[in-house]
């Protein structure tokens, strides 16, 4: 029998005289979760909730006593989930998702313990070396384990790094500056792991590149608006060039690859721009609604572009 | 979703099936099909058209404000109905994905100056909620567009919980709750009769069944948040009423299903979920959330499904923060909640491998 799905039930029921029995019979047989998909997903639900509220009763109890445990206790106790964790990673049998999953956590704890160190010593330290800090000591379980998820983490520890460097020692760098930084930490990485994935042969999970990507035109956008909004600066003029010249590559490498992802946020974030530009060069009632007319015209130019080269590709 | 090759065999064989006479308008379905995968839309394409028209409407906005034409409430109103009949009129005349964006905005827009208009004539404060709930029914009356179907659905629940508010009549939330409860249980449940009942309103089916989620959500955040809104602290079980009868009765659907048949496995079931149930009383967003989760989970309603996972772990989450214990006690609670969940994996486990075997 051919696979029918909700919208074949819903198009056929609703041109015909299918009785609403029949109909709930069918949806009842292609649709509905079987008695199979129930009794496991039982067990998942159940042992998922087990062993979430074990955990967080462990550590509630731990947060109970927190302020009277001696510091010792208190590191002890981290560093040993840490070591336990990795040991656990390199002697146990588990698929390599699971371990990979683990380790994750165990990156995130590093974080924690780095917290708790300030916290106890008071070291004074400015909150971009905490993150250095834990950026630097992840950088190794990264490379190795290779997992996405560990990726985007080390991804936002960087970002976090240059965010906060920028704001508390770096405070003569101009917003427009900082931006193009972000924007191009995040291409760089967006880059190497499309050109990895071509020679290498390893996939890359859609979401890792979508995030990336969409970081990056963020960064690119807020960055061209500001220097739009603010007083001509040089850095301005590089971010510029640079942005047209990616941008172009992104859209060369959408139509190439059948993606319409890249083909909806160049384009969303150019009308974006444009539209701070309309609005800067006069803030008057009728550019405001020129601009929304923009808005409005040239997402439905890019929606229908983008409608029509689906129609292309999936005739191909 | 099949391949159009495909529809003339799935049409033979439910002729085949049905003992009475199956009739069938091959054109329109056919028509249909090809429709539906012109307007293919990718899930880039829906965030584009939302996105675009709500920039779009923030410019239109300061537009307004800016040109000062907000002065005139007559004006504000006349302009406002003409958005959104113009809104409903473009959908009605050209139902297509790419319209979309210019829909939302002049819909939006529409409804913001009605707003803006009556404000200026200083009217009852209930007015326009009533209005908006108005409008919004005769806009999924006339034009069963997904995304403009959405925004009324949440416009009309929006405006309840909005009249909840102004006249300051708190504990009614409760109503709200138990009403959109049953409702949802009911859209859910009842799918093949939506389909099957008339051409509109299986239209309308999608757009209903995400916007009673979302409000049904709206109510639940009311109940689950402390502070939010100021409850009657000893009422507040009053929205496990529906909840926890919803999940019984879910969980009475759900025992034929997985073969728990015999009577001491259904004492045993009941009895043990009720009083479950009647523990979490105090917070009905916990028991509301697990409701979406098993209901979504039955009909294999994935977004919705999503959207119970998420919700249910917010609300537990939400309810032992706001809890007034000390940690240690919450500790022993969450401990032994988990041993307790423990128990019920072992005998779920026990139980339905049993079953396989027989």
């Amino acid at each position: 029998m051919i696979h029918i799905n909700r919208e074949d039930i819903q198009i056929i029921s609703r041109n015909s005289n299918w009785n609403e029995k029949a109909v709930a019979q069918a949806l009842q047989q292609n649709i509905y979760s079987s008695s199979n998909n129930w009794k496991k997903f039982l067990r998942v639900f159940f042992i998922s909730l087990s062993i979430c509220f074990t955990v967080s009763g462990i550590i509630f109890f731990f947060a109970y006593n927190w302020d009277n445990l001696h510091k010792f206790v208190k590191l002890g106790l981290l560093e040993g989930l840490i070591v336990i964790a990795t040991a656990f990673i390199l002697l146990s049998k588990f698929t390599e998702t699971t371990k990979n999953v683990i380790l994750t956590g165990t990156a995130i704890m590093v974080g924690v313990l780095f917290a708790v160190f300030g916290q106890i010593y008071q070291t004074g330290a400015n909150a971009y070396d905490f993150f250095i800090g834990w950026t630097i000591f992840i950088a190794l379980w990264v490379i190795i384990s290779n997992f996405p998820a560990l990726w985007m983490l080390f991804l936002v520890l960087l970002n976090t790094c240059l965010g906060l460097y920028a704001e508390q020692v770096a405070s003569n760098w101009t917003e427009v500056f900082v931006n193009s930084l972000h924007f191009i930490l995040n291409v760089s990485f967006l880059i190497s792991s499309i050109l990895i994935s071509k020679y290498n042969n390893v996939k890359i999970p859609i979401w890792f590149s979508y995030s990336i990507a969409l970081a990056a035109t963020y960064f690119a956008t807020v960055g061209i608006c500001i220097g739009i909004l603010n007083e001509f600066n040089y850095p301005f003029l590089v971010l510029l060039f640079i942005s047209a010249v990616l941008y172009t590559l992104g859209i060369i490498y959408g139509l190439k690859t059948k993606n319409g992802f890249y083909l909806s946020i160049i384009p969303f974030s150019l009308i974006v721009i444009i539209s701070v530009l309309l609005i800067d060069i006069s803030s008057g009632e009728f550019m405001f609604l020129i601009t929304s007319l923009f808005i409005i015209v040239s997402i439905t130019a890019v929606i229908k572009n983008l409608i029509s080269l689906q129609k292309k590709w999936s005739n191909d | 979703m099949i391949k159009s090759e495909n529809i003339q065999d799935i049409l033979q064989q439910l002729k085949l099936q049905e003992p009475e006479r199956f009739e069938f308008n091959e054109d329109a379905i056919l028509e249909e099909y090809q429709k539906s995968s012109a307007d293919q839309s990718s899930l880039a394409i829906k965030v584009l058209s939302i996105f675009g028209g709500l920039l779009a409407t923030l410019a239109f906005m300061a537009f307004l404000l800016i040109a000062g034409l907000y002065d005139s409430g007559t004006g504000l109103l006349i302009f406002g109905f003409a958005f959104i009949i113009g809104a409903i009129g473009l959908n009605k005349a050209y139902n297509k994905i790419i319209i979309d964006t210019l829909s939302i905005s002049v819909f939006a827009v529409g409804f913001i100056l009605i707003g803006l208009g009556l404000d200026k004539f200083h009217a009852n404060d209930n007015l326009p909620a009533l209005l908006f709930i108005l409008i919004a029914i005769c806009s999924l009356i006339i034009t069963q567009n997904y995304i403009l179907s959405f925004i009324s659905i949440l416009i009309v629940n929006g405006s309840i919980l909005s009249l909840i508010f102004i006249n300051k009549n708190y504990n009614s939330i409760h109503i709200y709750n138990a009403a959109m409860v049953i409702a949802f249980t009911y859209v859910l449940l009842n799918e093949a009769k939506f389909f099957t009942l008339n051409k509109k309103i299986s239209k309308l089916y999608n757009p209903l069944r995400i916007g009673l989620l979302f409000s049904l959500l709206m109510g639940l955040i009311m109940v689950g948040k402390k502070g939010i809104v100021e409850l009657s602290p000893n009422l507040i079980w009053l929205s496990s009423v529906a909840t926890v009868l919803a999940v019984l009765y879910v969980i009475s659907i759900l025992l034929p299903i997985v073969n728990a048949n015999s009577q001491k496995d259904k004492v045993l079931i009941y009895t043990t979920s009720l009083l479950l149930l009647l523990l979490s009383s105090f917070s009905p967003a916990i028991s509301g959330s697990l409701l979406i989760i098993l209901l979504a989970y039955l009909v294999n309603y994935k977004t919705g499904f999503a959207i119970g996972i998420m919700s249910f772990i917010y609300f537990i989450t939400q309810y032992y923060y706001d809890l007034h214990f000390t940690l240690l006690l919450k500790s022993i609670l969450l401990f032994s909640s988990g041993l307790l969940f423990m128990l019920f994996y072992l005998f779920t486990k026990k139980k339905l491998n049993t079953n396989e075997k027989v």
